[in-house]
């Protein structure tokens, strides 16, 4: 009866209740695109929103069971829980391609992908290996190890092969500079040999995953935008080149960073604060120069290359063809949306948009919801997002809180590349939209994720370490 | 070591993407509209149906041009399946390289796509769309190739539209068609890419009535190109509405008629209703026939060669072409001397040869015995007259305000200056006035004797056949003339304003008796210049008139109308280098053109055999 009691009590209802209406606008979105004239029934198992619903259906069964077994158990079976996921993953090479890749185990039409399970695998054994190392984080041996966690799967991953879930497994490094694993012992170990240097610590190393994230982000925008020029007609027509642009939402940023450390950093911390802030303005700046001009010292067929992976060239049915059309699907979606079940663009019927109900499902919501459809949904992942951090941050136990931060970044690495994808801020490597998308196992490994954080969390009271 | 603060970059990332994200998206979707165009061409397809062409009828109701039925052989390229390109090529009769060329053509050229805005271009080809492996096949073309159609899947047949000109005459006033320009495409958004659009003659004047107002269809499409269903339920879409009938002036059996006068010949007949300012006919000699010119596959094949053509006969001569009038212009310098004043009906000179060469007549007593014989010391004196009319002292100051009151009769002619006739290819001739010579001569440099040649209208004076049936017009109007036309009437409208309106000459109609009479003379009294005109019982008058051409043979002209009181055509022939005077040639077809409109059946067939067999162009 307790038990029961704490079920209901130590839940955290506002990122359950966050879960479900993805849930259900995912739900009502599949059935909005993949909709068959013949079989109008929402419950019509033979159509794709019929599966989809009996797959949340499955996914809530299994977070129920979840929630029945004591917490204790997935820290202590990670490892048999990450070794089955290994197993699972080398079956799955030994099974026949699908759409060129060897992603799939089951028979038949029920068929499951391990690559989505493993997350969770990869996620449990790493909480449990950097929970159970002390002080001594930064030493050569654990940075590997806990690289070795990760390193495994990937690789099984990418003989598949399978791009998306193998960018996505680069997650984990956040997890790991959060809990101050980084590659920063390598890093001095290469400085120090030097002779008559004999660094501490070095700024660099301790950061590389964060740097690295801005690096590859700015200089994606920035080659993005490149090409373009925004006009804004609400400023009589003003047209800033994309470039510029760049720079100047660099320089807004900067200022307002300043004025917030300013405000809100302590006496001590004000000057180190200014300088970071200035000094990693003049770098991005720099960046994002370099990037630029540098770009356009390329030879033309490099240049091509980068453009088409970009987004940037005019190929509106060649290599470029998915992308340019979930653009076109999106832009099209004003302010309002075109209205639910109206989209013409990326309708499964319409076929304008491959892939509509699974990895360009964003398309059909932001053209039929337009901006303040998606204004909504980026609140709803937002919240989803930063509630896991805090519910991360809250917990007593070092285990519990690596694990949420995966389930947190893993989460955010879906959201941005997906969303990305969608609106030609990231290349396509077809990596699904949590909760949304249309597809069994990503729906079952989410939740399954998603419940075991839940469970973690509910019981976080019990936990002594 | 602590880390937590580790975790405000990491939260900070995650606000920083939802937040640049969405900006992006609100960019994107609120701001730039260029995505919506995109999804607009993407999946709404604005499917046009262009309507066939307004039709034209000549004046007695008959159809001169019409359209006829083409079929496209169409191919989509996904369809097709384990192609034999060997019995394919055998169907369609070609070899199995050009069925393979066209396969290559066809996805290199086809469906390039155009960006508006920058006006790039890139190759769109898709397999899955419909475009022609063959255009513009006749029935009998299709009859042959459709019944096999089964074996070849990926083909189609499709209809389409075309002109016909059942009675091949009449080229260079019902003009053709030919597929639009990129230019044209951007001036007007009526066209597509493949839209026919007219290019010269009627068929370009009247273009924006006869192309009629296209149908559209707005339907969302997959991206297999096939229809999903009407967007809006059809609420935006319009209906296909076919151009006008185009009701002619034109005597289609006259304008035939005059063709054939003038087979073997350069040359140019212009008949006029004088009444109405219709146009019974505008032969151009020679001609082509128009069905040569119809549809991509003809033009390509029969156009260079017609360009090539040394007698040109893509030139609209009786619009394009400028002549001097010779002695025809001696009627105007006569009508201007009895406005001015200057001579009277009774008025004799001496046919003095030593001033400017003649042929043997007896010398004119009077005006009509003049315009009889076509005496020119007689018009060197008139004209002389006219322009040296002593209002200075100064024979240059003189001479200078002679000829631009001259001119200025002339130009109330419709001379000097483009007729507003509706027909694109019209050039305006010359009349020279003061400025013009002060170019050549310098200011009061010159006077009548220099520009004499001016009075039996040769040297700078330049007219074209239209002008020349003009004035045939007037005088047979007595004074005024409504600009030579075409059309009639557009659909059920009858004539268009501007061809109601009269124009007069400064010259008053009192004056015109004389000149009638002197033109009745030249054709039907013994010793006239234009005997070869007459006919039984239809009194013609006219008046010859013998180019000099510096450049080969003469050109014979002759203007007339007929009958004398109450004309009902006036009419002006040009015979380009015909061998003799305009008595010789051009006054007996303008006789032959006159009978046949005016009875219907053609007497004189002595006279008809002689200009039919008249051959000038080959020698």
């Amino acid at each position: 009866m307790r038990k029961n009691e704490s079920l209901v009590a130590h839940l955290d209802w506002p990122l359950f209740i966050v879960y479900m209406i993805l849930l259900i606008m995912g739900v009502a979105t599949v059935y909005s695109t993949a909709f068959n004239e013949d079989h109008p029934n929402i419950f019509d198992f033979s159509q794709k929103y019929g599966k989809q619903i009996m797959w949340v259906g499955v996914s809530l069964f299994l977070g129920l069971m979840v929630f029945l077994i004591d917490s204790d158990i997935y820290r202590k079976f990670c490892v048999p829980i990450y070794l089955f996921t290994l197993v699972l993953l080398v079956i799955v090479l030994f099974m026949p391609a699908v759409n060129g890749a060897h992603a799939w185990l089951g028979i038949g039409s029920m068929g499951i992908q391990p690559a989505e399970f493993a997350k969770i695998g990869t996620g449990l054994l790493l909480a449990r290996f950097i929970s159970n190392v002390n002080v001594k984080q930064q030493n050569i041996q654990t940075v590997l190890l806990a690289n070795a966690i990760i390193l495994v799967p990937m690789a099984l991953i990418l003989l598949q092969p399978d791009a998306g879930t193998f960018v996505v497994f680069t997650s984990f490094l956040f997890v790991m500079y959060r809990e101050g694993i980084t590659y920063d012992p390598l890093i001095l170990k290469m400085v120090n040999s030097i002779p008559g240097v004999k660094f501490k610590q070095t700024w660099v190393g301790s950061h590389f995953i964060p740097i690295l994230f801005v690096v590859v982000f700015l200089s994606v925008v920035t080659l993005l935008m490149s090409n373009e020029t925004l006009e804004f007609s609400w400023l009589g027509g003003l047209e800033i080149p994309g470039f510029w642009s760049v720079i100047i939402a660099l320089t807004i940023f900067a200022l307002i960073m300043f004025l917030i450390l300013r405000f809100f950093s302590s006496r001590r911390d004000r000057n180190r604060a200014t300088f970071v802030v200035l000094f990693g303005y003049i770098l991005a700046s720099g960046l994002a120069t370099t990037v630029n001009y540098g770009f356009q010292g390329l030879a033309t067929h490099q240049k091509d290359r980068i453009e088409l992976f970009l987004g940037l060239k005019e190929d509106p049915d060649g290599d470029d063809y998915n992308r340019n059309r979930a653009m076109a699907a999106v832009g099209s979606g004003g302010f309002t949306g075109k209205g639910y079940n109206k989209a013409s663009v990326s309708s499964v019927e319409s076929n304008h948009v491959p892939e509509s109900e699974t990895d360009f499902i964003f398309c059909p919501f932001a053209e039929e919801w337009g901006f303040l459809g998606v204004f909504v949904l980026f609140g709803l992942y937002m919240f989803m997002l930063l509630r896991i951090i805090m519910i991360a941050e809250r917990q007593r136990s070092a285990f519990n809180r690596i694990y949420a931060y995966t389930v947190a970044m893993i989460l955010f690495y879906h959201f941005a590349i997906n969303i990305g994808m969608n609106i030609g801020f990231a290349p396509v490597i077809g990596i699904p939209l949590p909760f949304f998308s249309y597809g069994g196992s990503s729906m079952m490994s989410f939740s399954m994720m998603m419940f075991i954080l839940l469970k973690l969390d509910s019981q976080r009271r019990d936990v002594l370490q | 070591m602590n880390f937590d603060a580790r975790k405000y970059v990491i939260i900070t990332f995650v606000v920083l993407v939802g937040l640049i994200y969405a900006m992006r998206i609100f960019y994107m979707q609120v701001m730039d509209d260029t995505w919506t165009l995109r999804a607009q061409e993407i999946a709404e397809k604005r499917k046009e149906i262009t309507p066939p062409r307004g039709v034209l009828f000549d004046r007695n109701g008959k159809k001169i041009v019409s359209n006829r039925t083409y079929y496209n052989l169409m191919m989509v390229e996904a369809d097709i399946k384990n192609l034999d390109t060997v019995a394919f090529a055998k169907l369609i009769g070609w070899t199995r390289e050009e069925v393979r060329q066209r396969f290559i053509d066809i996805r290199e050229g086809e469906g390039v796509y155009r960006n508006k805005h920058t006006g790039k271009t890139t190759p769109n080809y898709q397999k899955i769309r419909a475009y022609p492996f063959l255009k513009e096949l006749t029935l009998d073309e299709i009859a042959n190739i459709a019944p096999h159609l089964e074996d070849f899947p990926g083909f189609y047949e499709e209809v389409t539209s075309m002109r016909s000109y059942p009675f091949a005459n009449g080229a260079n006033i019902v003009g053709y068609l030919s597929e639009v320009n990129a230019e044209e495409v951007d001036a007007d958004h009526f066209y597509k890419p493949g839209n026919n659009i007219g290019r010269a003659g009627l068929e370009r004047y009247y273009e924006k009535e006869l192309r009629g107002r296209k149908g559209i269809r707005y339907i969302v499409t997959s991206a297999m190109n096939n229809a999903i269903e009407p967007y809006a339920d059809g609420k935006y879409d319009t209906t296909a509405l076919q151009g006008p009938a185009l009701k002619l002036g034109v005597d289609i059996l006259l304008q035939a008629y005059g063709e054939k006068l003038l087979q073997n010949k350069r040359g140019c007949i212009v008949a006029i209703e004088p009444s109405t300012g219709e146009i019974l006919a505008l032969v151009s000699a020679p001609s082509y026939d128009p069905n040569l010119l119809i549809g991509k596959r003809n033009i390509s094949t029969n156009y260079p060669k017609l360009l090539k053509d040394p007698n040109m006969p893509l030139l609209p001569r009786p619009l394009s072409s400028e002549y001097p009038p010779g002695s025809t212009f001696k009627l105007l310098n006569s009508l201007i001397g009895l406005q001015e004043g200057v001579i009277t009906p009774e008025s004799g000179f001496p046919c003095n040869k030593s001033v400017v060469g003649c042929h043997n007549h007896p010398s004119a007593g009077n005006l009509a015995d003049a315009i009889k014989h076509s005496c020119n010391p007689y018009y060197y004196a008139v004209t002389r007259r006219i322009i040296q009319q002593g209002k200075k002292r100064s024979n240059f100051e003189d001479a200078e305000i002679g000829l631009n009151l001259w001119a200025k009769y002339m130009h109330s002619f419709g001379l000097g200056q483009k007729l507003e006739t509706d027909i694109t290819g019209l050039r305006a001739g010359s009349i020279p006035d003061a400025a013009y010579y002060d170019k050549w001569y310098g200011h009061h440099r010159w006077a009548f004797s220099t520009i004499r040649s001016i009075s039996i209208g040769q040297g700078e004076v330049m007219l074209t056949p239209l002008h020349m049936a003009n004035i045939a017009a007037i005088i047979a109007n007595r004074g005024w003339y409504i600009t030579p036309h075409f059309v009639k009437s557009i659909g059920k409208s009858g004539p268009l304003p501007e061809f109601r309106k009269k124009h007069y000459a400064m010259v008053e109609s009192r004056h015109y008796a004389t000149i009638v009479e002197g033109m009745r003379r030249v054709v039907h009294e013994p010793g006239g210049t234009g005997k070869r005109a007459q006919l039984k019982d239809i009194i013609v008058c006219g008046k010859t008139g013998t180019v000099q051409n510096p450049h080969g043979d003469d050109h014979s002209v002759f203007v007339a109308f007929a009958p004398m009181y109450k004309p009902k055509i006036a009419i002006a022939v040009f015979i380009e280098n015909a061998k003799g005077g305009g008595g010789l040639w051009a006054a007996p077809t303008a006789g032959l053109m006159i009978e046949k409109y005016l009875t219907r059946k053609i007497t004189e067939k002595e006279r008809e055999k002689i200009i039919l067999e008249a051959n000038f162009v080959y020698k």
